[in-house]
């Protein structure tokens, strides 16, 4: 009986106006949607190739060890395609330093090349699919009890020898079955324009998780049909549930999900960004006074010439054409300072994390208020599948983390703070006391240092004093000549992929919830039904 | 007659529960939203005035150190947080809100990310313009889309004609009551919203405010008619409230949801820019050039020194760095605002868009704002270099050598920081904020009208029976 039923009921919508227009909204707005995505994807997967690159390249450039900061390169997530989360809006790119752990990524893909057109919101599939089958489902379902009764048609139905919850279970089959083609329809579409457009492959993994994402889209389906028949199993004309149903769709996708964040904002602060970068700042200034107390503590060189030298963030220092004794001034004072930077970063993780971990309590705020509309709950479960939530994100950020700890262990392995190969490539069997160099550069002008001194005190031109110890060009005086550095054996970062499984973990609950929610509305359903006055 | 039909159907209107359902809804948004507002301007504000104590602060420490390093340190200057945002946030939290400057140049702005949360899901704050755009346009729909078929289906319609009243009249008056009902549900919301913003003490009352409020009720009406428009023309295409239901209801979609959402889109393929990085490149390469050029010394450099004359060539070339480096820039943020600019003209073919540039204007806000301070901060840093290079000029024991990026060739006197000239931010003139939104306006009025004289002729020749 159930089946005729369902039968019925599917064989009417299939030929109402409602079914043709639903899916005609879909066949407009899902290949849209994934077009869109594709697009910024391949945008994205162009950038991300000339930052690898890039990357690469600059590893092989250096030769000193100190300029050994291998950048992270985030690969763009293909099924953001479907959901893109919160991809947009937390960068991809991390440079491993030592004097600081990785906070969030750089390269905010939002506000790369025009920073106006962060202002500009996208659309993309999870979120039509979020839209558009709330409302399908709802139109399907609010006359369903109500419409057959203004008909006359319950009345008839229920004096046959049919038990009511049959006369339901025949009508939510009918509406599932007839959702479902649309469904169905929707996925193979997006699939179809991702295996249309060529330079796309998705792996065996990656269909799962959009597998996952359809039966989640699925359960998302049924808690609107649900809904609706719950109105309309509670009202007595079609008008008044349609009614109904329409601002259930408007508050519990548009409303609830935006007031939430907007709630959660409000009212769970985060800590300031500009005072984090205060306190990270007093911590460096700590650290650069230790550095400098022991700078003064070391036994001063022969000569305070830095020949050729270049340095810059996070401990850079490239020396050419020094006295021995001053690269050996250089060599103490790394050895010294690069632990201390260590150090440094350890300490300054404590507010770092205290701020990350104001950020997710936020957050999560957000999500627990958006998790009382099924929207809510979709969306999350969703950009989990996609592997563009927040959860994804820390992962990955925890793995960097893991990784810079893997670098620096592979650093200390070498004992290379003590090294000189930490700032110069010159070898040790090279280096030449200040005396030696003075005689060398001058041509034999001047036989040591005090002669040249004596010298020097007595010229007007200030570049003159320079000048003369250009007469002969040493061989160790520039970066010319020598070799890059061989850091082939340093350990590489490797993400890793999102599995189906991996991916659901953490939305394990809010998937039960979700299933939950349509049980008891379900089961609410039937008890209205049951009750419900055919007349 | 008309005021019979209009009066019968804003009865009509009021006595039904979507009327019910969505003066609730309306006034529970508009409630909750003033709470938060309270509750996020407060703290917005806290932490602007800390930021711009510290950049005040920073600035009175460079100008006791030297005239020079006040000249030379590049700073930002914060937009404030707007008081009436309440009304429309006009996407500021996404847009660059910090100015980068210094005496020698205006270099650029960035969106201080400071206080946005990157894990939060992007969202539209539920202000004045959202609850607008989003419910009431939702709401005029459903007040209009059976207006013509429902009463046919009802058979109503056949009933109201054979009485001595025109079609234009039955649907002018249609039209009149459901823009007046949906009226009837914002306006009380905006006067609780408004009164709780006040009594909070977020704001002060004001008649800049008042004009503000009357302008955003004033620009929701007409969102609302153009709306209304839509919803009548949906009536009368289809013989069935469903299908006219579900005509609104795929309109709605399209100008609330799709259209909007897809500027970032439209942005990139019809009125692509330049790469970031490759500007950058153009950058490095005139830098390049210019050392190429300069001549040798140019780069020696002793702090102790200002009278070393390697600084006068110095001075020269970062003179010519900053000049070429700003051409560039200052050209390709120009494209950046066209692109935006022609993208919003583009996306205003929906009223509901259309209607969100509005408010912005109305309210003073979001892009038109940045762009006046970026215009105004302009001129302030001519005003600031000029007061610079005369502080310098008096110093008899400075080299004169300008140099926009050191403290070395230039005075080392300390500046009064009483007389250095500060830039304040002024608030959008009437004409400021009339002259962007008379596009949208005309847009909107001109789409209204086509609307409603589409439906109007599509009434005439509608099958009533």
């Amino acid at each position: 009986m159930i089946f005729h039923i369902a039968k019925k009921e599917f064989l009417n919508n299939l030929v109402s106006a409602r079914f043709v227009i639903g899916f005609l909204l879909c066949l407009v707005l899902i290949p849209f949607s994934i077009l869109i995505n594709v697009d910024d994807y391949r945008d994205q997967m162009v950038r991300y190739r000339l930052d690898l690159d890039a990357a690469e390249k600059s590893l092989k450039e250096i030769r000193v060890y100190s300029a050994l900061r291998p950048q992270i390169i985030f690969a763009p997530e293909p099924l953001g395609i479907f959901g893109k989360g919160i991809s947009a809006q937390v960068g991809n790119k991390v440079r491993t330093r030592l004097g600081e752990m990785p906070l969030l990524a750089e390269g905010v893909a939002a506000t790369r090349d025009n920073p106006f057109l962060a202002s500009f919101f996208s659309i993309d599939f999870v979120e039509i699919v979020a839209i558009i089958f709330a409302l399908l489902a709802l139109l399907f379902s609010f006359d369903a009890l109500t419409g057959e009764k203004e008909n006359g048609t319950l009345r008839l139905q229920i004096a046959n020898t049919v038990s009511r919850s049959r006369i339901l279970a025949g009508k939510i089959a009918g509406i599932l079955l007839t959702l479902l083609p649309i469904l169905v329809f929707c996925f193979l579409l997006g699939s179809f324009v991702i295996m249309l457009s060529g330079d796309l492959s998705f792996t065996g993994r990656e269909w799962g998780r959009l597998a996952a994402l359809a039966l989640a889209a699925l359960v998302y389906l049924a808690v609107f049909v649900f809904i609706g028949l719950l109105v309309s199993s509670r009202t007595k004309t079609s008008v008044t549930s349609l009614v109904l149903c329409l601002f259930l769709w408007v508050l519990l996708v548009f409303i609830v999900p935006n007031l939430s964040s907007y709630f959660a904002e409000s009212f769970v602060g985060i800590q300031s960004r500009d005072n984090l970068d205060r306190v990270l700042n007093d911590f460096d200034k700590a650290t650069l006074e230790r550095i400098a107390a022991v700078e003064k503590s070391l036994p001063r060189p022969d000569w305070q010439m830095s020949w050729y030298s270049n340095s810059a963030e996070d401990g850079y220092r490239e020396l050419y054409g020094l006295s021995a004794s001053y690269f050996e001034w250089f060599r103490l004072r790394t050895e010294a300072a690069e632990p201390m930077r260590l150090d440094n970063a350890d300490k300054k993780w404590g507010p770092q994390r205290a701020y990350l971990d104001s950020l997710d309590r936020q957050a999560r705020a957000a999500d627990l208020l958006a998790m009382t509309s099924p929207a809510g709950i979709f969306r999350i479960v969703a950009s989990a599948l996609c592997g563009t939530d927040r959860a994804t994100y820390q992962a990955r950020m925890d793995d960097v983390r893991r990784y810079r700890e893997t670098f620096v262990r592979y650093l200390q392995g070498k004992n290379i703070f003590a090294s000189y190969a930490y700032i110069t490539p010159t070898p040790p069997s090279a280096f030449r006391a200040a005396d030696q160099l003075i005689e060398a550069r001058s041509g034999g002008k001047f036989k040591n240092m005090r002669e040249y001194d004596d010298w020097a005190g007595k010229q007007a031109d200030f570049r003159a004093r320079f000048q003369i110890l250009n007469t002969v060009k040493l061989p160790n005086d520039s970066p010319d000549g020598f070799p890059t550095l061989n850091a082939d054996d340093m350990p590489r970062f490797s993400g890793r992929a999102v599995s189906v499984f991996g991916a659901l973990e953490g939305s394990i609950l809010r998937l039960g919830l979700i299933l939950f929610e349509s049980l008891a509305l379900f089961a609410l359903a039937c008890v209205a039904f049951i009750r419900y006055d055919v007349r | 007659m008309f005021k019979t039909v209009l009066k019968r159907e804003i009865l009509h209107n009021l006595y039904s529960l979507r009327f019910m359902l969505s003066l609730v809804l309306v006034l529970a948004v508009f409630v909750a939203h003033s709470l938060s507002f309270v509750r996020s301007h407060a703290s917005a504000m806290e932490k602007y005035r800390e930021t711009r104590g510290l950049a005040v602060k920073a600035m009175q420490n460079d100008a006791s150190q030297s005239a020079t390093r006040l000249a030379v340190t590049p700073r930002y200057f914060d937009l404030r947080p707007r008081d009436n945002a309440f009304i429309a946030d006009a996407k500021e939290r996404f847009l660059p809100n910090a100015l980068r400057y210094s005496a020698w140049n205006v270099f650029g702005f960035q969106n201080k990310s400071g206080s946005s949360n990157p894990f939060l899901p992007r969202y539209d704050e539920l202000n004045w313009m959202f609850i607008a755009a989003l419910i009431i346009s939702f709401v005029t729909f459903l007040f209009t889309f059976d207006a013509v078929s429902g009463e046919k289906e009802s058979r109503t319609l056949a009933q109201a004609l054979s009485n001595s009243v025109s079609r234009g009249t039955l649907l002018f008056g249609k039209y009149v009551s459901a823009i007046l009902s949906v009226l009837l549900i914002l306006v009380p919301g905006a006067l609780v919203s408004l009164l709780i913003v006040l009594l909070a003490g977020s704001v002060s009352w004001s008649a800049g405010l008042a004009g503000e409020t009357a302008a955003y009720l004033a620009v929701a009406g007409l969102l609302t008619a153009v709306m209304a428009a839509f919803g009548l023309l949906c009536s009368v295409i289809a013989r069935n409230s469903n299908v006219s239901l579900l005509l609104a209801l795929s309109a709605w979609i399209l100008f609330a949801v799709v259209i909007p959402n897809s500027s970032a889109f439209i942005a990139k393929n019809l009125y692509p820019i330049e790469k970031a990085e490759s500007v950058q490149k153009r950058v490095n390469v005139a830098f390049e050039d210019l050392n190429k050029g300069a001549p040798p010394g140019s780069w020696m450099m002793n702090s102790g020194n200002p009278f070393l004359p390697q600084h006068e060539l110095r001075a020269d070339l970062q003179r010519k760095r900053l000049a070429a480096e700003k051409a560039i820039r200052d050209d390709y943020y120009r494209v950046m605002f066209r692109q935006f600019e022609k993208t919003r003209q583009l996306i205003s073919i929906s009223p509901v868009a259309a209607f969100g540039f509005l408010v912005d204007a109305a309210v003073g806000g979001g892009y038109q704002r940045f762009r006046k301070a970026w215009d105004d901060i302009h001129v302030y840093q001519t005003q600031f270099q000029e007061y610079f290079t005369a502080l310098d000029a008096k110093d008899p024991k400075s080299p004169h050598w300008l140099n926009p990026n050191e403290d070395v060739s230039t005075t080392r006197l300390a500046a009064d920081f009483e007389t250095v000239p500060q830039f304040t931010e002024q608030p959008m003139s009437l004409s400021g904020r009339l002259k962007p939104a008379l596009l949208y306006l005309i847009i909107l009025v001109v789409m209204g009208c086509l609307v409603f004289f589409a439906s109007f002729i599509l009434f005439v020749r509608y099958d009533v029976r």
